[in-house]
C-alpha cells in the first residue's frame, strides 16, 4: 500500500532524497520530508533507547532525533559537519532521523522500483520499501513506518 | 439513510448534544417537583428531544429519530399532566436520553445500533398511562395520503390523535429538498428549527418514490416530507414554511387510513398492527375539537404576530449561520465534536486587541532596530513583554471551562447509585462556576466520579443504620471546588462511616503490603493513606472489610499524572473529607529549573517543598548512609536521598573545586581509567584518610566514585526536596537555577517509554530541557512510600541509639563575630534567623533596634558584653533572634550561620568570661559558647528585675526560695544549672550520679522541695532515680523534672511510666525557671 502512495507523484515519476548511512545509499520520498536542516543543539534524554539521539526544538515543537545508523542495526553515527537532520511527519508526529550525510536528489521511475533484497549493505531488507538501481549505485527507499517503529 | 454534507451533520452533532447537555438536569428537578410540574421546564426538555428528532429526519437517522420520538410522547404526556413524573418513568427517560447521546457521538454507526429495549420501555410507559380504549393507538400505523399528491406518510395513531387532541391542525408539507432549500440557501435543520418553534412535527420522510419519472413533464423534484402539527392556521402555513401553497396539504380525517396492507417503511419494529375502522381517527378529531376551540381561538392574535418573530429569526439565525461557517472554514479540519470549542465573544475581541497590540508592538521594535535606538528597543520590548502575558492569560480564558461540566452530573450519578442501594443522599454542590483548563475537567472526571460513587457505596450508610446512630437518616454528601493559592481545590466530604484507619492497616498486612512493624510507626493519617497504596484495593474482600477503597490507587495515579495532590481525612463514624489540589492548567507550570551534568530539568513547583544546600563543611555530618540508602538530617527528620545523576544514569560532570570550571570530557576519562585501572592512585591522590580503607572490589569501586565526587569532594550538595503524594525524598542534583514559567510540550512516541519525564520545555535559549515526574523517579529508584519510611525510621533508630550512647549531644547554632572567632549557641533558644541590612538599623536612646514585624527589634553585639573582637562593618548582617523573658532580641553575626549537632564537651573554666559559658572544638575550631541570658542579663538588669521582686515579695521570710536536689554528671551542666538556680534565688545541693543524688535526699529529705535530674549518668541513671524516688512513700510527693539534651519521644515515654513529672531541655534557662518556680508554687 506505501508502495502505491509513493508512486502517485507525477506520472509515475518519484523524487527521491537520498543520504548516506554508514556507506548504506538509502532514499526517502520527497514529498515525505518536512525539511532537513544541521541542528546540534541536542537535549540527550537519559534512559532513553539508544538509537535516541535526543529530542530538539523545531520551531517550538519538540522533536526527537533519531540516530538511523543505530536504528538501522548500522555503526552509530560519527559526528562530523556533514551530518543532518532529515525531518518526517510520521502519525502527525515530527521526527528527526540523523543521518552521516546528504546526497542527491534523484528522479526515480516507479515502475522501475523493485523489491528489496533481504539485505542492503548489512541493513535488514525490512526497513526497505523497494530498490533502485541507478547507473552506478542502489539506492535503498526506506519504508518510514517500519523504520521508526518503537 | 441521506447523510447530509458534513458540516450539516456536524452542526446538527453540535447542538443536540448541546441540547442532551442540560436534559440532565432538568429531568432531576422534574423528578423532584413530582405532579407540581413546572411546564415551562417540561417544555425544555421536549423541545430538546422534539429538536433532536426533528434533525434526525433530515439526516435520515432512523434509530435517532425513533428513540427521540418515543422519549418525546412521554414528556408530551408529562407536559400535558396526563402522565406523573415518577422515578421510574424518569430513570427511563435518563436512560433513552443517555442512549440518544451514545448514539449522536456516534453519529455514523447510529442506524446500526439497537436501541429496541428502549423504545419499548418507553411505548410502554405511554400505554400503560392511556385509558384502555386507546392503548393500541401506539402501535398502530396510519398512513396519511392527501389527495392530489402522490407523497404519502405514515405514523402512529396515538402520535394523530395526541395532536388532535391539542387542538392542532395536521400538515403535510412537501418541502423539495432542490428548489427549497438548497436553492434558497437554507439549511435543513434551520428549516427544522423554525417549524419546531411553531409546532410539533410527527413524522418526516425523504420521498425517492415520488420523485417520478423522467416522462413526466415539470422539474424534477427531490421531496422531503414533514407531517406537522400546529395551531397555525392553515393560511398562515405558506408564511412560515415559504413553500407554494399546493405542497401544504391540510390533513382531515378522511385522509388517513390504516396502514394493515403497506408495509413499505420499515415498522417491523411495531410489534403489532390492529385493523381499526378508518373513521375512527377522523372522528376523534370531530369529537375533540370542539373542547378547544375555545382556547383555541384566544391564543391565535398572539400567534399570528408570532409568526412574524419567527421570521426574523430565522433571518438572525441566518447571520449567525453565516458567522458560524467563516468560523467553521478556519477549524474545518475538526473531525470529532469534541473538538471545537465555545468561546465568549468578549475574550474572543480582547484576544484581538491583543494581538493587534502585538503587531503594533513588533513594528515599533523592527523600526526601533532599523534606527538602532536602544532605548526605543527597551521599551517595546516591555511592551512586547506586556502583551504577550495578557495573551497568555487571555487564551488561557479560552480554554477555561466551569467544573460545573463535570459536577452537574453527579446529581445524577448520585441519584442513580442511592436509589440501587436504597440509600438516602442529599448531594450539595457549591463553587461550580470554579473554572479550570478544559484537558483537567475532562481528566478528573472518572476520579471525581469514582470518589463520588464511593462516598454514596461506602461512605454513607443506610437510613436504618443512621437512625440508630443517631444521625439523620439522610446522608450528606457536599463537593465543594475553590480556588486557592493559585490551584484549584476540590473537596468531595460525607457524613458517613469513615475509615477506619486500623482496619485499614490490619487488611494491609493481610495482604502483605506492609508489616507489623510498619503499621506501629504509621500515623493515624497514613494509616487512612493506605487505601492509595497500590494493590491495596484490588480484591473485594478489601471492599468489606475497608468499607472503602475500590481502586482507590487508580483514582490517586490519574490525579498525579494531572500534577494533583490527593490528601484524605476521616474520623470513624462521622465521614470522610478527600481533598483534591490541582493546577489550574496543565499547559503552562512554574517550575524550578535545575542541572545535572549538562543538561537542564524542569521540576514542576507543585512537587518541589525546598530547596537544600548542605556546604561542604556539614556533609559529613549531615548526610549519612543506611545500607545502601543515602539519607540527609533536616530539621531532626531523615529524608531519603535520591541522585538524579544515578536514577537517570547520567554520566556526571566534575565542577572543579578551584576553578570552579565544568571539566566533563576529561573527568569521565579520568575517573574511569582511575576507578578500572589505578584505584591506589586515585585513593591516595583523592580520598580523605579515613577512606583509604575502602575495599576494592567493583561494587564498592562504583559507589565510592558517587561518594567522593558527591558527597566528600570540596562541593557544597544541592538537593531539590520534592514531594510525590504523601511521600517527601530529596533529590540530589548539580546545580539549581531560577524558577520559571514553562510551556510543556508533549514528548515523541519513542520517548514514551522512558520513565520519569512528565513532558519537555524549550528555555529561553531555545534549548529542550526536560521536565521530571517526581513520582516516578521515586518508583525508578524503588524509593516507595513506606518503603522511604520504613528506611528512614530504621536509620533513625539508628542515630538515636548512637546519640544515646553518646551522651549530651546538643545541637548548636555556630556562627561568627569577627571573621576569625567562632561562637555557638544552643540551637533551640532560637527562634529564627533574620538578615537586614545595614542601612535599616537604627540608634534609638543608645540602642540599636531595627523596625521589624510592626514593632522594633532590640540588636546586640558580642563585644558589647564579652571581650571580642568586634562586627566588621558591613552592608548586611545576619540577626539570631531570640526570647529572653517575653521579648525578642536580636544577635548581630558574621555568617556564616550553620546548626551542627555535636558532643557537648565544653571547657567551663579556661575561657570563660561574662556572656560565655565557655568553649568547646567544633570542627576543628575552638568555638566559644555563648550565655544569651547573661548577656541579656547584662545589658538589661531592668528586664530580670520585675521577676525577681515578684518572688521576694512572695518570700519575704525566708532566705532562699527553696532547695532543689540537682543530679548531674556533666561538670559544665552542673555548674551552669546550679549557677542560675542560685541566682534565681533557690539553694541547690548537686550530686554527680543518682546514688549520689538518693544519699543526699535520704539526709535532706525535709529540706528538699523539687528534684531535678539529669537522664544519662553513670551508676544509676535519671530513670532508676526517679523510680526509686517515687516507690518511696517518703519521697514520692517530690515533683521531679528531667533535663534532657534532646527530649526525645520514647525518653518522654519512658520517663513518665516511672513518674517523671516533666522535662526540660539543659539550657532553656527560662523555662526551666518557669517550670520550677510553678511547681514549687504548686506545692505550697
Amino acid at each position: 500500500m506505501k508502495k502505491t502512495d509513493s508512486k502517485k507523484s507525477n506520472n509515475n515519476m518519484l523524487e527521491l532524497a537520498t543520504f548516506y548511512v554508514s556507506d548504506a545509499l538509502c532514499g526517502i520520498d520527497i514529498l515525505k520530508i518536512q525539511e532537513i536542516n544541521k541542528h546540534t543543539v541536542v537535549t540527550a534524554v537519559p534512559q532513553s533507547a539508544e538509537y535516541v539521539q535526543g529530542v530538539l526544538n523545531l520551531r517550538g515543537r519538540i522533536v526527537t532525533i533519531i540516530d538511523l545508523g543505530i536504528k538501522l542495526g548500522l555503526s552509530p553515527i560519527k559526528k562530523n559537519k556533514d551530518n543532518r537532520n532529515i525531518i518526517v511527519d510520521s502519525q502527525d508526529e515530527q521526527i528527526g532521523l540523523l543521518v552521516d550525510c546528504i546526497s542527491d536528489v534523484m528522479i526515480a521511475d516507479a515502475d522501475k522500483i523493485e523489491q528489496a533484497p533481504a539485505n542492503i549493505g548489512g541493513v535488514q531488507g525490512k526497513y526497505f520499501e523497494g530498490v533502485f538501481k541507478t547507473d552506478n549505485s542502489l539506492i535503498g527507499i526506506l519504508d518510514i513506518e517500519e523504520v521508526l517503529k518503537e | 439513510m441521506i447523510f447530509e454534507d458534513d458540516e450539516t451533520l456536524q452542526m446538527y452533532v453540535e447542538e443536540s448534544l448541546e441540547h442532551l447537555s442540560d436534559i440532565e438536569d432538568d429531568l432531576l428537578i422534574i423528578e423532584d417537583q413530582g405532579k407540581n410540574i413546572d411546564e415551562e421546564l417540561v417544555n425544555n426538555v421536549f423541545r430538546a428531544a422534539h429538536s433532536i428528532k426533528g434533525g434526525a429526519g433530515f439526516m435520515g437517522l432512523t434509530t435517532i429519530k425513533e428513540l427521540s420520538h418515543n422519549v418525546e410522547n412521554i414528556l408530551g404526556m408529562i407536559r400535558t399532566r396526563e402522565m406523573v413524573p415518577e422515578p421510574h418513568i424518569v430513570s427511563i427517560l435518563l436512560k433513552a436520553f443517555d442512549k440518544l447521546r451514545e448514539l449522536i457521538s456516534n453519529i455514523a454507526t447510529s442506524n446500526d445500533q439497537d436501541v429496541k429495549v428502549h423504545i419499548d420501555a418507553l411505548v410502554s410507559l405511554t400505554t400503560d398511562s392511556l385509558p384502555e380504549n386507546e392503548k393500541q393507538t401506539v402501535t398502530k400505523i396510519m398512513t396519511i395520503s392527501p389527495p392530489g399528491s402522490r407523497s404519502t406518510i405514515q405514523t402512529s395513531q396515538f402520535d394523530i390523535d395526541q395532536a388532535v387532541k391539542e387542538g392542532k391542525y395536521i400538515y403535510l408539507i412537501e418541502y423539495d429538498m432542490i428548489k427549497d432549500i438548497q436553492k434558497k440557501n437554507k439549511n435543513p435543520i434551520e428549516v427544522m428549527n423554525s417549524m419546531i418553534n411553531s409546532g410539533v412535527i410527527l413524522e418526516t420522510k425523504i420521498d425517492i418514490e415520488s420523485v417520478g419519472t423522467l416522462e413526466e413533464k415539470g422539474p424534477v423534484r427531490l421531496p422531503f416530507i414533514v407531517l406537522f402539527a400546529s395551531i397555525i392556521e392553515p393560511d398562515m402555513m405558506t408564511v412560515l414554511v415559504e413553500i407554494e401553497e399546493k405542497y401544504i396539504h391540510s390533513i382531515t380525517g378522511e385522509m388517513i387510513s390504516d396502514d394493515s396492507g403497506q408495509t413499505n417503511e420499515k415498522i417491523s419494529e411495531k410489534k403489532e398492527i390492529i385493523t381499526e375502522s378508518e373513521q375512527a381517527p377522523a372522528q376523534k378529531k370531530i369529537e375533540i375539537k370542539p373542547q378547544t376551540a375555545g382556547t383555541k381561538k384566544k391564543k391565535q392574535p398572539p400567534k399570528k404576530e408570532s409568526v412574524k418573530t419567527i421570521k426574523q429569526e430565522i433571518k438572525t439565525l441566518e447571520i449567525e449561520k453565516e458567522e458560524d461557517q467563516t468560523n467553521d472554514n478556519k477549524t474545518s479540519s475538526a473531525s470529532t465534536p469534541q473538538s471545537s470549542l465555545r468561546v465568549n465573544i468578549n475574550l474572543l475581541d480582547t484576544l484581538m486587541t491583543l494581538a493587534g497590540e502585538l503587531v503594533l508592538s513588533r513594528n515599533q521594535l523592527m523600526q526601533s532596530i532599523t534606527a538602532k535606538n536602544d532605548r526605543a528597543i527597551e521599551i517595546s520590548s516591555q511592551r512586547i513583554d506586556m502583551i504577550t502575558s495578557e495573551l497568555q492569560e487571555a487564551i488561557m480564558r479560552t480554554r477555561m471551562q466551569p467544573i460545573s461540566n463535570v459536577f452537574n452530573k453527579f446529581t445524577r450519578v448520585v441519584r442513580d447509585l442511592s436509589n440501587q442501594l436504597n440509600k438516602d443522599v442529599n448531594l450539595t454542590m457549591t463553587g461550580k462556576d470554579v473554572e479550570l483548563d478544559k484537558t483537567i475537567i475532562e481528566a478528573i472526571n472518572d476520579p471525581l466520579t469514582h470518589l463520588v460513587r464511593n462516598a454514596v457505596d461506602h461512605g454513607i450508610e443506610r437510613p436504618e443504620e443512621r437512625m440508630q446512630k443517631g444521625k439523620n437518616p439522610t446522608g450528606e454528601i457536599v463537593l465543594k471546588a475553590y480556588h486557592e493559592a493559585g490551584q484549584v481545590n476540590i473537596e468531595i466530604n460525607d457524613d458517613g462511616k469513615g475509615l477506619d484507619g486500623e482496619m485499614l492497616s490490619a487488611s494491609a498486612v493481610k495482604k502483605g503490603l506492609l508489616s507489623e512493624q510498619q503499621i506501629l510507626e504509621l500515623s493515624e493519617k497514613e494509616k487512612i493513606s493506605l487505601i492509595f497504596l497500590p494493590g491495596f484495593s484490588t480484591a473485594k474482600e478489601v471492599t468489606d472489610v475497608s468499607g472503602r477503597g475500590v481502586g482507590m490507587d487508580v483514582v490517586k495515579t490519574n490525579l498525579d499524572k494531572l500534577g494533583g495532590i490527593v490528601d484524605i481525612d476521616s474520623e470513624p463514624g462521622h465521614g470522610t473529607t478527600i481533598r483534591i489540589k490541582l493546577p489550574l492548567t496543565l499547559a503552562i507550570i512554574p517550575s524550578q529549573i535545575i542541572s545535572v551534568g549538562n543538561e537542564r530539568y524542569a521540576i514542576p513547583q507543585v512537587n518541589l517543598d525546598e530547596l537544600l544546600r548542605i556546604p561542604a563543611s556539614q556533609v559529613k555530618e549531615r548526610i549519612e548512609k543506611v545500607g545502601n540508602a543515602e539519607v540527609v538530617r533536616l530539621r531532626g527528620t531523615l529524608l531519603p536521598l535520591l541522585n538524579l545523576s544515578h536514577v537517570l544514569e547520567i554520566d556526571q560532570s566534575f565542577v572543579h573545586p578551584e576553578t570552579g570550571e565544568v571539566v566533563q570530557e576529561r573527568r569521565r576519562e579520568i575517573a574511569d581509567r582511575r576507578s578500572l585501572k589505578t584505584p591506589k592512585f586515585y585513593n591516595e591522590k583523592e580520598m580523605p584518610p579515613e577512606e583509604k580503607e575502602l575495599s576494592t572490589s567493583a561494587e564498592d569501586e562504583e559507589k565510592r566514585k558517587h561518594t567522593d565526587r558527591r558527597y566528600r569532594a570540596a562541593s557544597a550538595i544541592n538537593i531539590a526536596v520534592v514531594s510525590a503524594g504523601p511521600f517527601k525524598y530529596g533529590l540530589v542534583v548539580d546545580k539549581l537555577h531560577d524558577s520559571e514559567e514553562i510551556v510543556v510540550k508533549p514528548i515523541g512516541r519513542h520517548l514514551k517509554d522512558c520513565e520519569g519525564y512528565a513532558g519537555a520545555t524549550i528555555m529561553g535559549d531555545g534549548k529542550v530541557a526536560l521536565i521530571l515526574d517526581v513520582a516516578s523517579l521515586a518508583r525508578m529508584a524503588s524509593l516507595s512510600s513506606l518503603e522511604g519510611t520504613d528506611r528512614v525510621s530504621g536509620e533513625e533508630k539508628k542515630t538515636r541509639e548512637k546519640e544515646l550512647a553518646q551522651k549530651d549531644r546538643t545541637s548548636l547554632l555556630l556562627f561568627k563575630n569577627s571573621e576569625k572567632e567562632h561562637f555557638a549557641a544552643p540551637l533551640n533558644l532560637v527562634e529564627r534567623i533574620e538578615r537586614i541590612k545595614a542601612a535599616d538599623i537604627e540608634t534609638v536612646g543608645g540602642r540599636k533596634v531595627v523596625q521589624y514585624r510592626g514593632g522594633s527589634l532590640p540588636l546586640y553585639e558580642l563585644n558589647e558584653v564579652a571581650k571580642v573582637s568586634p562586627l566588621p562593618d558591613k552592608q548586611q548582617y545576619e540577626v539570631i533572634v531570640f526570647k529572653i523573658v517575653g521579648k525578642e532580641i536580636g544577635l548581630m553575626v558574621t555568617p556564616p550561620v550553620d546548626a551542627v549537632e555535636v558532643n557537648l564537651n565544653i571547657d567551663a573554666t579556661t575561657l570563660k568570661q561574662t556572656g560565655i559559658m565557655g568553649s568547646l572544638i567544633v570542627a576543628n575550631h575552638t568555638t566559644l559558647m555563648v550565655d544569651i541570658f547573661e548577656i541579656i542579663k547584662t545589658l538589661n538588669p531592668e528586664w530580670f528585675k520585675d521577676k525577681g521582686i515578684e518572688k521576694v515579695t512572695e518570700r519575704a521570710d525566708g532566705q532562699s526560695l527553696g532547695k532543689i536536689l540537682f543530679a548531674e554528671d556533666s561538670a559544665f551542666f552542673r555548674g551552669q544549672v546550679e549557677g542560675f538556680l542560685v541566682d534565681d534565688g533557690y539553694e541547690v545541693l548537686t550530686a554527680e550520679d543518682g546514688e549520689e543524688a538518693w544519699s543526699l535526699l535520704e539526709s535532706h529529705v525535709d529540706e528538699i522541695m523539687l528534684v531535678l535530674t539529669d537522664l544519662e549518668m553513670p551508676k544509676m541513671d535519671g530513670f532508676q532515680l526517679t523510680k526509686k524516688i517515687k516507690n518511696n512513700s517518703r519521697f514520692s510527693h517530690l515533683t521531679v523534672i528531667a533535663l534532657t539534651s534532646l527530649a526525645a519521644e520514647e525518653d518522654v515515654a519512658k520517663g513518665k511510666s516511672v513518674g517523671i513529672d516533666d522535662y526540660q531541655i539543659k539550657l532553656d534557662r527560662e523555662k526551666l525557671l518557669e517550670r520550677i518556680s510553678y511547681y514549687i508554687s504548686v506545692r505550697d
